[in-house]
């Protein structure tokens, strides 16, 4: 069957009334959890998850991946008009978003903004339309070798692509791995790491420290900073939209470049974060206008922007074929899939073919249906921050509660949120990153089935995992990305090469 | 050193960057243990349960101490302030009463725990120059909790511990009928 023909048949499925109704439902939460401190996408569907359980797998994910898209536009309205970034992603778009709002071109910026997000998204949802079956069929050929050099693959890009001392990253990340082992051994049965602590059976859920981690640890950030929410003020009439609409096609070897870094971002996992400071500073070494950034030039919010969401919607694509999610929220939404009893990876495509292509089809609808809610409640979601913080934070920190302990009905989960709470703030303040950390906790498991698999076959040998060419390549490449800051260093300092240090370390303010 | 910019430091963050070091290393050794309990060989299954987080621990204990390392070589770059004594204070100021909130979840129930940390935080706030009126604080705490029971409990049935007051409203409730 032709993608073409099952993306129709995907959008047989959800065009429907209830459906459209979710992904409104899904992007107004999404918006919301975007705009509030100490909320945002990856603990926005954390907290969402449990209510999930009795839906179907199909509405379940349109109300999920719609609350990300929504979570990815509201991150733009607080950057543009607060200047503060709702998402980490949306960090870059604040150097000029701001400016271009402080001189009064607020709604310029934010349509520039969400339709440049738009079309940024759209690309990553052809990538995955055209792309994700090719991928699956491809990786029906792997076995458990192949699978654990994937999830190595993934792991070691995390630890040498990061702007995070590398140290850092592999405590962050192994502390997610000693977490996904506590509980139930799934191939022999017995219970590891509980030291007979009868609460600890049951194992710590990633939920829980997504919470904790990203809601708790964010609040005492934003109560640190003592974050005073002083807004520009924005009504984006028809005339404005139009009006920016008619100039964005010159912006568009920005767009096509911005596009191109998202999906590469998107699909290895180097993430939204990346892919929108890579694209910004990308744009402006080659703009005309090059001056101006930084200054209020639209340029600079349509670059990162662009890429924002494209590596946002191609982070899915990895999730779905192999099982390996491109950011912290792709893989909450991974454990999400795994609880409603789906397995992510090649399979999915041939056994659940009806929620594979249900959720690409809502990713077409669900941006558009993205673009017109935040065009119209702007206004709403930027006063909802002008809420006085001792009102929103005490509600912010009721819902994490509920949400930590609705996972098993547990007030174990709440005290463990509060730990995580605290080693969240910690985390931040000392530049750990808290993505790896995520990743391996929902991942580990799986990554320790192919490892134990692969040692199976091969006796205990690690070569097996140079095996044939295919795991072998990817073993390497890992190998080779992971040690990627002592190579490309190693290698400047053969060629004497230091033209474009000095550039770099201007672009990452 | 000068003594005087050294007046709000509350500590150094080569300390805590230490301490943080110190305590994921702890976490790596306890991991470590509790795989070695389990069996970290090969078993006749192939690999014992404990085989694959042993390593985790090691590497997870190991580039502890590697950072522990890095932070003490770089101790003198490291001795400004982790945090300013007024912002820390602030810090504990929300987290302390979140401890107690936590703390206090299992004996009152959610809700009636949920209401109160609500009022409190609304009432500690008096200092600002309009302070909230009673009737804003016990709208915005008991609209908060309504809804939370609307949506959590009646709509997408999953079911919060009331508490001793969901008991008493339920018994309340059966003797009126």
């Amino acid at each position: 069957m032709s993608e073409f023909d099952s993306l129709l048949q995907g959008m047989n499925l959800i065009l429907t009334p209830g459906h459209i109704g979710l992904m409104v439902v899904g992007v107004l939460l999404g918006i919301l959890v975007g705009v509030l401190p100490g909320l945002g996408a990856p603990n926005g569907v954390a907290l969402l998850l449990p209510l999930t359980f009795t839906m179907a797998p199909v509405s379940a994910i349109i109300l999920l991946s719609c609350m990300y898209w929504g979570a990815l536009f509201g991150g733009s309205i607080t950057s543009i008009l607060f200047n503060i970034p709702g998402e980490p992603s949306s960090v870059a778009t604040t150097f000029d978003g701001y400016p271009m709002a402080r001189e009064g071109r607020a709604a310029e910026a934010l349509t520039a903004a969400f339709s440049s997000a738009l079309i940024g998204a759209l690309c990553g949802v052809l990538l995955l339309t055209f792309l994700s079956t090719r991928i699956a069929e491809f990786a029906m050929s792997f076995s458990s070798p192949e699978f654990f050099a994937v999830y190595l693959l993934a792991f070691c890009t995390f630890i040498g692509m990061s702007k995070n001392p590398p140290l850092k990253t592999v405590v962050a990340m192994m502390i997610g791995f000693a977490m996904a082992a506590v509980g139930m051994d799934t191939v022999s049965g017995n219970l590891r790491l509980t030291f007979d602590q009868p609460i600890l059976m049951t194992g710590i859920s990633f939920e829980v420290a997504v919470i904790g981690l990203f809601g708790i640890g964010e609040i005492l950030c934003t109560v640190e900073e003592g974050l005073v929410f002083r807004g520009e003020h924005a009504r984006i009439t028809p005339m404005v939209i139009l009006r920016t609409w008619a100039r964005l096609p010159r912006y568009w070897l920005t767009i096509v470049r911005s596009t191109l870094v998202g999906c590469w971002m998107g699909i290895t996992p180097g993430g939204p974060t990346a892919a929108s400071f890579m694209s910004y500073s990308l744009a402006r070494r080659f703009s005309k206008n090059r001056d101006n950034f930084g200054k209020g030039e639209v340029e600079g919010v349509i670059a990162p922007e662009t890429a924002d969401h494209a590596a946002g919607t191609s982070a899915l694509l990895p999730m779905l074929t192999l099982g390996i999610p491109g950011s912290a929220t792709a893989a909450v939404m991974l454990g999400g899939l795994m609880i409603w009893g789906l397995h992510p990876g090649p399979t999915l495509f041939v056994e659940q073919h009806d929620f594979v292509w249900g959720l690409i089809a809502s990713m077409y609808l669900g941006n558009v249906v993205s673009l017109i809610v935040v065009l119209a409640t702007v206004p709403l979601f930027a006063s909802i921050l002008r809420i006085p913080f001792s009102i929103i934070a005490p509600i912010i920190i009721m819902i994490c509660a509920i949400g930590a302990y609705s996972v098993h009905n547990a007030f174990f989960d709440v005290v463990l949120m509060l730990g995580f709470g605290a080693l969240g703030y910690l985390f931040k303040k000392l530049g750990y990153p808290i993505a790896p950390l995520v990743l391996a906790a929902v991942l580990g498991d799986k990554a320790e089935d192919a490892f134990r698999q692969s040692m199976l076959f091969s006796d205990g040998q690690l070569a097996i995992f140079w095996s044939n060419p295919l795991v072998g390549s990817l073993t390497s490449a890992a190998l080779a990305i992971l040690f990627w800051p002592l190579l490309s260093r190693g290698l400047r300092g053969l060629l004497g090469w230091r033209g474009r240090h000095p550039a770099k370390a201007k672009s990452a303010p | 050193m000068s003594h005087s910019t050294n007046s709000s430091k509350l500590v150094g963050t080569r300390w805590v960057e230490l301490g943080l070091t110190l305590f994921t290393a702890a976490i790596g050794a306890v991991v470590m243990l509790g795989s070695v309990e389990q069996g970290i060989g090969w078993g006749d299954a192939g690999p014992e349960p404990g085989y694959f987080p042993f390593y985790i621990g090691l590497l997870l204990s190991v580039a502890s101490l590697a950072n522990s390392l890095l932070t003490l070589l770089r101790w003198q770059a490291l001795s400004v302030a982790f945090v300013s004594r007024a912002a820390f204070a602030q810090v504990l100021s929300v987290f302390i009463p979140i401890a107690l909130f936590v703390a206090a979840m299992p004996f009152t129930g959610i809700y009636l725990a949920s209401a109160l940390f609500i009022a409190w935080f609304m009432w500690r706030d008096r200092v600002r120059t309009k302070p909230y009126g009673k009737w804003m604080i016990g709208g915005v705490s008991l609209g908060a909790v309504t809804a939370s029971y609307l949506i959590f409990a009646l709509w997408f049935k999953v079911p919060l511990d009331a508490g001793p007051v969901g008991d008493w409203l339920a018994m309340a409730g059966s003797s009126l009928k």
